[in-house]
């Protein structure tokens, strides 16, 4: 199959699949981030559940695969009465991966402000909230801008489990497998799909790199 | 200067930072024995000893940066508050300078310096600008005001550090060991700052090992070992004649006999 | 200084300073409620496991039988021949990219780094799919182990060639330069050198890497080669449990993924080299 034929009979679900993985890809970063905020909050508080909570939230997300966590969420949920659209399953697998490696950027942004700084603060008189607001998360959100561009990439990737569910209109991947068991889309059907997602990391890291270069922080 | 320091002549007034009886572990270790010190109005106190003596320690108990363990820390007659805005204001009155300078890396020098008294003092830009400018100017390193501090030297960074402090009018300044992290080089521009300092008035605490500034500017020197104030007096006295073999020891040791 | 280093403070426990008597009370407070949350929420999952009847022994029973742990070891094999396989693959070729990125050739140096980009930017189930689906179209017939081992090493391998990279710009400029003013060529500065020390200060950073690789191997059902997960779908198939067979194969590969974490964090304290991701 030439391009202008697989284009002319696949070209909307191409276009909808590139348009699914972005939207896809966007609310969940959304949700990345706030979570990722939230169990780092809870992995740096003076309480010990909290704390044991956060550190088991991340070991157990940053360690199961992505397909396993797809899976108990699609097909396992449902038996314990908990059922979701399958474009839930999808994004909300890909939140509790993306968040926990989010959180583990921020812990290691929050460790490269050194100690002394943070008792500079405190001898200036400023507050724990001053000193949050001033110090510790403007310096940990300026180291974490390429871990964070990086952990987009990772999570649009991550989106490609959603091939692994009815999805309607399906992402990326799924349509490569929707147009090859249709015709013999050949290496093209491939190819076209593969741009799409390198292309797009290519931009989304070209942006996060100018960005860091604008704030990163010289020590 | 010095007759400003004999403890009779000023035992009725209340002393700006006074240690009592300040005990303190760190796990099996006991690094603050039974230390009291009284710092009055305008006195530079040097405290001097051999790395592990306490100094440090105690001189960072006198902001809350370390906790004891018993005994008491009273500035101005008051007891230090343990927590919340009682001791941040309590802190905005007393500077510190570290070894390490600790000036935030994100922010300009000039930012590092205005911090303090806008977000703390409740100064308006202007304000904490043109007195942030002025101290900067003093201590030198105006020049530097919009660079970061990567950009400056260690002697300049320190400077930087002793203005951001100053900024906010405190009452006492205490030294960390300011010039321990410097390049031979670049020691005598920051002691020279704190040199004027002193003469200017400033009550403060200052954890050294330049024996040559105590001798200069200490209005008493206090030796430190083992976590014990084991003597102190005026500097004349301390260095040509020191009481304890322990400080004796410790002199050889720094002469390098 | 020295007895301040026996506290030796990191900043997640530096934030919030020693409590006064009036924080401290707060935290025994907070401590407690926060207790009973993290208890409350563990108690919802477990009654709705009980009301659901997923706590039926029927569901759990057959985890006491040796033949389901036989089975499923044998698809625990089968993830450790591809894993090791395709890191193997990964390895060689990472390093091969980030050699003739390195280089020096521009258009040799561009391919790499074009093919590293493109492996890094796409998902490793789109080249399973191209292995799986696009190659037997040009008449390539693949056993099912390479339909599963080519893809998953090939995105390691763009993974592994930065990796590499980064272990290269971390051997200091002297030493290159100490090397090539010896009058060693550019390449055997790069093989006797610059290499053995790269190689070093990746070592930790290659095995936190095989959590990724054991990761894209999961999803051998596509191409049903018998891994651990395909292997535990015919168990659920046959038992009928769906939700208990899901977690503790979940579980497992968890505790093998932590444990290759661990290791990695282990040799990078043991040989003082931090990990790049």
């Amino acid at each position: 199959m030439g391009l202008s034929e697989l284009l002319g009979t696949y070209g909307q679900n191409y276009l909808d699949g590139l348009l699914t993985t972005w939207g896809m890809t966007a609310v969940s970063f959304v949700f990345v981030m706030a979570l990722a905020v939230l169990v780092t909050v809870m992995r740096v508080s003076p309480l010990a559940p909290l704390r044991a909570a956060g550190d088991l939230y991340v070991q157990v997300f940053r360690n199961i695969p992505g397909v396993a966590l797809l899976i108990i969420i699609a097909y396992a949920l449902p038996s314990l009465r908990v059922v979701l659209e399958w474009r839930t399953c999808v994004i909300v697998t890909t939140i509790l991966l993306g968040s926990a490696f989010g959180s583990e950027n921020f812990m290691s942004g929050i460790n490269t402000i050194s100690v002394g700084q943070i008792e500079a603060a405190r001898s200036l008189g400023l507050t724990f909230g001053q000193i949050l607001r001033r110090v510790v998360i403007p310096q940990a959100l300026r180291t974490t801008v390429l871990p964070m561009t990086n952990l987009l990439i990772a999570v649009m990737l991550t989106t490609a489990l959603g091939s692994q569910v009815p999805l309607d209109p399906q992402e990326l991947t799924g349509v490569v497998s929707y147009v090859n068991t249709r015709s013999t889309g050949g290496i093209l059907a491939f190819l076209i799909s593969a741009l799409g997602y390198a292309l797009t990391a290519f931009v989304i890291s070209f942006v996060g790199n100018r960005v860091d270069r604008r704030v990163r922080i010289l020590r | 200067m010095s007759q400003r320091t004999t403890e009779g002549s000023r035992s009725g007034e209340t002393p700006v930072i006074e240690l009592r009886h300040v005990e303190k572990h760190f796990g099996d270790l006991h690094v603050l024995r039974d230390v009291s010190l009284s710092v009055h109005r305008g006195e530079v106190v040097v405290v001097i000893g051999p790395s592990g003596s306490g100094k440090s320690t105690m001189c960072r108990a006198i902001n809350r940066l370390e906790t004891i363990d018993s005994g008491e820390i009273l500035i101005e007659g008051e007891p230090l508050p343990q927590e919340g805005r009682e001791l941040a204001r309590m802190r905005a009155e007393l500077g510190m300078v570290f070894q390490q300078f600790n000036l935030f890396s994100h922010m300009s020098v000039l930012d590092n310096v205005t911090l303090g008294p806008r977000d703390v003092l409740g100064l308006s830009r202007e304000e904490a600008e043109s007195r942030a400018m002025e101290l900067l100017a003093r201590v030198g390193v105006a020049e530097q005001a919009h660079k970061v501090p990567a950009q400056l030297s260690g002697g300049q960074q320190q400077r930087a550090a002793i203005a951001r402090s100053l900024a906010m009018r405190p009452k006492a300044m205490m030294f960390d060991e300011p010039t321990s992290a410097l390049d031979p080089e670049m020691i005598n521009e920051v002691l020279d700052v704190m040199v004027e300092l002193a003469r200017g008035g400033m009550t403060m605490v200052v954890v050294t090992h330049e024996m040559s500034f105590a001798r200069r500017v200490a209005d008493r020197v206090v030796f430190m070992a083992d976590g014990q104030i084991m003597e102190e007096g005026a500097p004349d006295a301390f260095f040509d004649h020191p009481r304890t073999q322990r400080a004796r020891d410790f002199l050889d040791s720094i002469r390098g006999h | 200084m020295s007895a301040r280093a026996v506290s030796a403070p990191s900043v997640r426990d530096a934030l919030f300073e020693a409590p006064g008597p009036r924080m401290r009370r707060k935290i025994v407070v907070g401590t407690a409620v926060s207790a009973l949350l993290v208890a409350l929420g563990l108690a919802v999952v477990v009654r709705q496991f009980y009301v659901t009847g997923q706590l039926d022994a029927r569901y759990w029973s057959f985890f006491l039988e040796w033949t389901t742990w036989r089975f499923l070891a044998q698809g625990f094999v089968g993830t450790l021949e591809v894993a090791l396989t395709a890191g193997a693959i990964a390895l060689v070729l990472g390093l091969v990219l980030m050699l003739g990125r390195t280089s020096g050739v521009r258009p040799l140096s561009a391919v790499c780094r074009v093919v590293t980009d493109f492996f890094r930017g796409v998902p490793s189930l789109l080249l399973i799919y191209f292995f799986f689906l696009v190659v037997p179209q040009y008449g390539v017939k693949m056993p099912a182990f390479w339909m599963l081992t080519l893809p998953v090493a090939l995105a390691a391998a763009g993974v592994l060639a930065e990796v590499f990279r980064a272990g290269v710009n971390a051997v200091p400029k002297g030493q290159v330069e100490a090397a090539l003013s010896l009058g060693l060529s550019p390449a055997r500065t790069m093989f006797k050198i610059v290499l053995p020390q790269a190689v070093r200060y990746v070592i930790p950073s290659l095995i936190a890497q095989l959590v990724v690789v054991v990761k894209d191997t999961t999803v051998a059902y596509v191409v049903s080669y018998p891994d651990l997960m395909q292997n535990a779908r015919v168990l659920i198939t046959s038992y009928d449990a769906l939700v208990s067979m899901y977690l503790v194969i979940a579980l497992i590969y968890i505790l093998i993924n932590y444990a290759i974490n661990k290791a990695s964090v282990y040799v990078a304290q043991r040989t003082g080299v931090k990990i790049i991701r």
